[in-house]
């Protein structure tokens, strides 16, 4: 068995995500007058909900490897790759990373009132290229994208698919260690998939460790070697791409066999 | 020698890693680092400081986005201030007269206020630059000291040409310009570096405990009155133990050195540009300490 080296290691991740405003309950009304007086007053003051959006989830993944992320909607996919990232806190557990990474998504979101000339800038300069670097691929970068003469103008006259292009254009405009790609590949039409499906892999290539995160299984399998699939913020399978999304396919026809039943 | 095998099932180290030991170990076996946790001191401050052309980039976008959507557009930067000046005139020159102990109280109340909004300006949006950014905060891994870094820049942007029309304003009513006025840059230098911290402690304020930012209206109000934009500190709160509290907090240290720089009736002296640098300093320490020790938090919420 060949020995390869680790480029990031998580270990008993925790992701809270404290959302503030919100309180069971808070339409509810109570029947207690004591309790109606105060509650009246309390449940509009202080109300915090810890939300566990990732649970306890550990891995390690190898340079050269490319791995797919699956699992339902609110899962905890998108959260575990931002903490991956570095883009947002963890409330416990440990995750090493080897050198830069870097989330691919067409939610870069940057400034919208700006032309998109000057979010490519931005966007460039804040991933750490130098003025000139971001210079010399500017064009580049507006032609990818596909904007033509709406370069010059601000990004909130953009179509979504427009902004989307471009985002996506910006955050592929750097090759990282370690690249996240958070179901990009969704966005615009068949060309611009094409385009720049053809780019991530391009990046693959140069980036030696690849996650993506996507609905569509079919890519997963195609893209990748390995699977982890989530399921309520938990690790549920951990394995070779076929063989995980296997099992998923296999759980998600057994969740639709059980709602017919029901109805 | 490392084998680096690419596509197929990679060789795993025995199963998830449970134990925080193991991961550590492995961790430093290979060179990886931990991206949950804040980088030292000193590497912050060298991360920053390699993304500079970026809170240039944000500076500079933000300066200019504030009047891109009118059609007299970055006239209006000249603009804003002269009607700020004209209405305060309206009501402490004439109405209420606060001139008690002012020669040309036009230019001490002009350089008063556009020195002020500059201060408040930097408070408000400064504390906002971390929970407003929340997208930019998600999608691009930066130091994040360079949202209130960069916010402190593009409200000097702002300044200069108020500055500008301040000049103006003096010779028109009369101020003798004197070699005082080669030290205005250097004043503006330590006002900035004093603002950048003001704008680094308000933005952690804010990110750690969002009801803060309910307070800094109210703050900025009361500093406007606590400061002697529109009177002299002097002239109305004395010498006593208030009085020179007064005159000696940041806020009102730099509004008279400014107009120190300006005014041939303010006195410029060795006292006030000590207070202005050890301000400054002070500030600029423990914004952007306070700053970094939350740094892997900013994220979150």
């Amino acid at each position: 068995m060949a020995v390869t080296e680790p480029s990031v290691i998580a270990s008993d991740v925790h992701v809270t995500y404290r959302a503030l405003g919100g309180r069971r309950n808070a339409l509810e009304s109570r029947t207690e007058r004591t309790d109606r007086m105060f509650g009246r007053v309390t449940k509009h003051v202080g109300s915090v909900t810890d939300v566990p959006a990732v649970r306890g989830v550990s891995f390690v993944v190898h340079k050269g490897e490319s791995v797919g992320v699956i699992g339902r909607n609110g899962s905890g996919k998108s959260t575990l790759l931002r903490a991956i990232a570095g883009l947002i806190p963890i409330a416990s557990g440990q995750i090493y990373v080897g050198g830069e990474v870097s989330l691919l998504g067409v939610n870069a979101a940057l400034v919208s009132d700006l032309s998109g000339e000057r979010n490519i800038m931005l966007g460039g300069l804040a991933q750490g290229l130098t003025r000139k670097q971001v210079r010399a691929q500017r064009d580049a970068i507006a032609e990818f994208a596909d904007i033509g003469e709406f370069v010059h103008l601000p990004m909130k006259t953009y179509s979504s698919g427009m902004a989307a292009r471009l985002r996506f254009a910006i955050s592929a405009a750097v090759t990282p260690d370690v690249l996240i790609i958070d179901e990009a590949l969704a966005t615009g039409d068949a060309e611009f998939r094409e385009r720049s499906a053809e780019r991530v892999e391009q990046i693959r290539q140069d980036a030696g460790t690849v996650f993506l995160v996507s609905h569509s299984l079919s890519s997963i399998r195609q893209g990748c070697t390995r699977a982890l699939w989530l399921d309520g913020g938990v690790l549920r399978q951990d394995g070779p791409v076929d063989e995980v999304c296997d099992a998923y396919e296999a759980d998600v026809a057994r969740r639709r066999a059980a709602r017919k039943e029901k109805a | 020698m490392i084998e680096v095998e690419v596509d197929g099932p990679a060789a795993r180290v025995d199963d998830p890693m449970t134990s925080g030991e193991e991961a550590a170990e492995l961790a430093t076996r290979y060179g990886l680092t931990r991206i949950d946790r804040n980088p030292s001191f000193t590497e912050y401050v060298r991360r920053l400081w390699r993304r500079r052309a970026f809170v240039v980039e944000l500076a500079k976008a933000r300066a200019y986005r504030r009047h891109q959507s009118n059609y007299l557009g970055q006239l209006w930067a000249v603009l804003d201030p002269l009607l700020l000046a004209g209405s305060y005139f309206l009501i402490f020159g004439l109405l209420l007269r606060t001139d008690r102990g002012v020669d040309n109280f036009i230019g001490f109340l002009t350089v008063g206020i556009f020195i002020y909004s500059f201060i408040a300006a930097t408070t408000t949006s400064g504390a906002k630059s971390i929970t407003g950014n929340q997208n930019l905060i998600r999608g691009v891994r930066f130091p994040r000291a360079a949202l209130p870094v960069s916010v402190a820049m593009s409200e000097i942007l702002t300044l200069l040409p108020a500055l500008a029309v301040l000049l103006v304003i003096l010779l028109v009513t009369g101020e003798r310009l004197t070699w005082k006025l080669a030290l205005l840059p250097a004043s503006v230098v330590v006002m900035f570096v004093f603002c950048i911290g003001l704008s680094l402690l308000a933005a952690r304020a804010v990110a750690s405990w969002r009801d803060a930012a309910n307070f800094i209206p109210t703050g900025v109000r009361l500093m406007r009155y606590a400061s002697g934009v529109m009177f002299s500190i002097a002239a109305y709160a004395g010498h006593g133990l208030i009085g020179t509290l007064m005159q000696y907090q940041p806020v009102a240290v730099y509004l008279e050195l400014v107009r120190s720089c300006l005014l041939a009736e303010t006195a410029m002296t060795p006292t006030l540009w000590a207070f202005a640098g050890g301000w400054a300093l002070v500030f600029v320490g423990a914004g952007i300490v306070l700053f970094w020790r939350a740094e892997h938090r900013y994220g979150g919420d």
